[in-house]
């Protein structure tokens, strides 16, 4: 600890004043007065609105959004956790990793409208892939994946997903030491049971941060699923609809609670994902 | 008991070649320390024995048979690495049951010996930690004990102490050392550190360049270093001009002695320990620096026929001793022999 | 050859297998993209014998020249500057600041700037626009009334890439041995720190760029004319040159993000999205 010095310490309250009021004026404040609002339905102090927001269509609007996320999350992140597996084990070809790395900072970043119109190009009904299927007799729709149907959307999502979880697990799985992996061997482990023992064990955490990291990132997701299904039952699409314009629903305190909740479930799932990932870091630094 | 040996490993990286054609044999309950510089394939030589390089040719066997084809795993072995490497998921108590709970051995009998193992690396309390919470010594001993959990035939090790402060780094070599012997199990211990290879081992095999250069008992390395590699390299050496007389004698550093060595060279020089001079009042030499190292004085003295020359004397005897003085440096009179290399 | 490793011939077809097939599945969309916006043939009518027959960049070029686009295309311009600018103008001076001198400060900063993330974003449009209404409404009518939002939305990013920056140029020690050497506050921050920032902070402003390239919920609930909701539009009118844009657009979005990975990975800075 250091004493400051007049000037700079003055410098210090002069650089974080304007940041201050920024964050005050544009998120705090705008944050609260939905909480506020939420909480007092009518103006007075009421969990009224709170336990209207999740019932009947809302409750369906909640169990749809959280499928629809943990769907997205648990798919994508299994499949780009092994992704980071296979890519880790291979040496070469050298430029493979890189390349890799590279793309998924790019992949992880793309979405909303563009990647809609791209899926409906694919798994349209009018899309490239499902004329290529028909030509082989197969239709899409037996199996249930539309492009404006639940799987179809996952499928969407998981365009940024996998390379999401990439990204954040290729760190972790670099770090696991190949020397325990040989320690494991000489004391006579199977490489299943370096997995099951040790390997498992200690990604587990960075997987399950991941994971929750991926359903945070498509929670919030609107772009994609209003243009894909504008009158669906997601959260994000309710909240639109009960707040926007003109409309004088009276639903309007409604619509405060439902984001109030959404507001408690992410912060929720952060704090979980930090302690995580606070604990993976433990580990594999010791 | 277990007899190990290489024989004629050769391994390449790329197009380095780590190994030619080395070959060790070790016998029932011996420590054997393979000592060298960087890069001098020592580790290779035990990553080959684990199990956990492949060698392009050569065998490895164990009491007379061939494994060079088993994997780690069913090798038997025990091996400690320079890192610990220590399961980060498990306390040190699971970490050291884990080789026996792959044996599938029952619980009772587990915990038996994870106690014993406890018990004869002195980790008392520690034994409930987790390795993020222990320190550079008792992760070693953590490691040491979940090595010889399983009862290996061979233990191996790979610069164990390496990563450890001086004092702790002693310590822990001597207690591996009465470890071993009390267990007797044949072990081999890779180390650059020629102090520690001295200390504890049965036998040394000094390595450079992927060949091995003399493997003896400690203190035949010492006194009868084969070459000049071995003579650098273990203790300190000096080489000192040395001239042929009658008799298969030679005078070095104004006495006559006996020599072994490359003998038929165009020059010569001796290699002579700095415990090996004497230095005495009054001669054509100049001190150029002493250092105060405790028991031992290290006197460096400026002659005007041999160079440089590092004298080792005992520091009650070294008061007089100035830099600047003028001194004369002898070979001592119990030296009979030196050790000659090729001076060229 | 490490045996550990498994160098056998089943798992090297397996590791492949497993890349070629998610390889696929992110080219194929791509490509299904590109064929529909720049092939006149409708997918119903398409058989092997006509693949490659009737392309044409025509769709792009109608896109690109209509004047809605245009404008939109502006407007999304300039409001990813001013919002870069705002970022900057707030962050820059606090990252250097806390490296600097109160590292304390970074753990409480870097939760500060990733809670943007965790609001929805409806739920920041709803809040100020109460407020603004009554308070000011001419801001919510102004189109650069975007600008503090999307600088919101873009500061976990901004954030930590300048941090990571800072960290990367051990501006500390920078910052002390240049104080050691007399150099004034000033001085060390517009000579020293600032210039060696320039990666971190080009990082960051494409990273901006690529976020209001992309971004559509704002916008399309403040009712503003952005080059994402005019593309949502543009696709009732014209599908063909709607998908032709909007593959235009990722293209430069990922160009934008490849130079971004590039300065970070040349400069040594390694940044991930939550520091796993």
């Amino acid at each position: 600890m250091r004493v400051l010095s007049r000037p700079e310490s003055r410098l210090g309250i002069l650089v974080s004043l304007p940041f201050a009021a920024f964050i005050g004026l544009f998120l705090i404040y705008p944050v609260t007065v939905v909480v506020i609002k939420a909480l007092t339905p009518d103006g007075h102090l009421s969990a009224d609105a709170l336990s209207r927001a999740l019932s009947g269509t809302y409750r369906r609007g909640f169990i749809n959004s959280i499928e629809l996320s943990l769907a997205s999350a648990v798919l994508g992140g299994l499949i780009g956790v092994v992704l980071a597996l296979v890519v880790a084990t291979m040496s070469r070809p050298r430029w493979l990793h890189p390349a890799l790395e590279s793309w998924s900072a790019v992949a992880s970043q793309l979405g909303g409208v563009p990647l809609a119109f791209a899926f409906i190009a694919t798994i349209g009904t009018q899309g490239l892939v499902t004329r290529a299927l028909a030509e082989m007799g197969l239709d899409l729709r037996d199996y249930g994946v539309t492009v404006t149907g639940f799987w179809g959307i996952v499928l969407v999502y998981l365009y940024f997903q996998i390379p999401l979880m990439f990204l954040v697990m290729t760190p972790a799985v670099q770090g696991l030491r190949q020397s325990w992996r040989e320690a494991a061997a000489i004391l006579g482990a199977s490489p299943l049971r370096y997995w099951l023992s040790v390997g498992g064990p200690i990604l587990a955490p960075s997987v399950l941060g991941g994971i929750i990291l991926l359903f945070i990132n498509s929670f919030t997701a609107y772009a994609t699923v209003f243009v894909l299904n504008p009158g669906g039952a997601l959260v994000p699409l309710q909240i639109r609809f009960l707040l926007q314009g003109n409309i004088i629903t009276g639903e309007e305190d409604l619509g405060n609670a439902i984001v109030v909740w959404v507001i408690a479930l992410l912060l929720l799932s952060l704090i979980i994902m930090t302690a995580l990932q606070r604990r993976a870091l433990k580990w594999i630094h010791s | 008991m277990t007899t190990v040996g290489l024989s004629g490993i050769r391994k390449t990286f790329g197009s380095t070649v780590a190994l030619a054609d080395f070959s060790l044999s070790i016998s029932s309950g011996e420590l054997v320390c393979l000592l060298g510089p960087s890069g001098c394939g020592k580790t290779t030589a035990l990553r080959i024995l684990a199990g956990l390089e492949r060698a392009d040719a050569g065998e490895v066997w164990v009491d007379g048979v061939d494994i060079s084809v088993d994997p780690p795993e069913r090798r038997g072995f025990g091996m400690v690495f320079q890192d610990y490497s220590l399961f980060p998921n498990m306390t040190a108590r699971q970490n050291i049951e884990f080789g026996l709970k792959v044996k599938r051995k029952p619980a009772k009998e587990r915990a038996k010996t994870v106690d014993r193992m406890v018990e004869i690396t002195a980790l008392g309390e520690h034994a409930a930690k987790y390795p993020h919470q222990l320190s550079g010594g008792q992760k070693q001993r953590v490691a040491l004990a979940r090595a010889i959990a399983t009862s290996p035939r061979v233990l191996l090790l790979d610069e164990p102490l390496s990563a450890l402060d001086a004092k702790v780094r002693e310590s822990l070599r001597d207690e591996i050392r009465r470890l071993q012997l009390e267990i007797g199990v044949t072990t081999v211990f890779v180390t650059h550190d020629q102090h520690e290879a001295l200390a504890i081992a049965d036998r040394v095999g000094v390595m450079s360049n992927g060949r091995l250069e003399q493997l003896a008992h400690p203190r035949e390395l010492y006194e009868a270093p084969a070459n000049a590699f071995v003579a650098g390299f273990i203790g300190s050496a000096n080489r000192l001009p040395a001239s042929s007389e009658a008799d298969d004698r030679w005078r070095v550093l104004g006495r006559s002695v006996a020599a072994t060595g490359v003998v038929s060279a165009p020059s010569v020089l001796a290699v002579v320990r700095p415990e090996q001079v004497a230095v005495e009042e009054d001669g054509p030499s100049r001190v150029v620096s002493t250092s105060f190292l405790g028991p031992i004085t290290r006197v460096t003295v400026q002659d005007p026929q041999a160079g440089t020359v590092v004298a080792d004397i005992m520091s009650v005897d070294a008061d007089w001793i100035r830099p600047g003085s003028s001194v004369r440096i002898r070979l001592r009179d119990d030296v009979e022999r030196v050790l000659l290399i090729d001076g060229s | 050859m490490d045996p550990l490793m498994t160098a056998s011939r089943k798992g090297f077809v397996l590791r492949w297998g497993f890349l070629i097939l998610v390889a696929a599945y992110f080219v194929v969309p791509m490509l299904a993209m590109a064929r529909f916006a720049f092939q006149n043939v409708p997918t119903a009518l398409l058989t092997r014998d006509n693949v490659f027959a009737d392309w044409s960049i025509s769709g792009l070029l109608t896109a690109l020249s209509n004047p809605k686009i245009v404008s939109s295309a502006s407007i999304s311009f300039w409001i990813a500057v001013f919002a870069i600018a705002l970022n900057f103008a707030l962050l820059v001076p606090l990252a250097i600041v806390t490296e600097v001198r109160s590292p304390r400060l970074r753990p409480a900063l870097t939760a500060l700037t990733l809670v943007p993330w965790v609001v929805p974003p409806i739920a920041l449009v709803v809040g100020v626009a109460t407020t603004f209404r009554a308070a000011a409404p001419w801001f919510l009518g102004n189109t650069l009334c975007l600008v503090p939002f999307y600088a919101l939305w873009a500061m976990p990013f901004t954030y930590r890439v300048l941090d990571a920056g800072l960290q990367a140029i051990n501006a500390r020690t920078l910052y002390e041995a240049a104080r050691g050497l007399g150099a004034s506050l000033w001085t060390v921050i517009f000579r020293v720190l600032l210039p060696n920032m320039r990666a971190a902070m080009v990082a960051a402003a494409m990273l901006t760029v690529a976020l209001v390239l992309g971004e559509y919920a704002f916008a399309s609930l403040l009712l503003k004319s952005t080059l994402p909701t005019e593309m949502v539009v543009y696709e009732g009118r014209d599908p063909r040159g709607a998908l032709a844009l909007a593959l235009f657009v990722m293209v430069i979005t990922a160009l934008c993000l490849g130079v971004v990975v590039r300065l970070i990975r040349r400069r040594g800075v390694s940044i991930t999205v939550t520091g796993f």
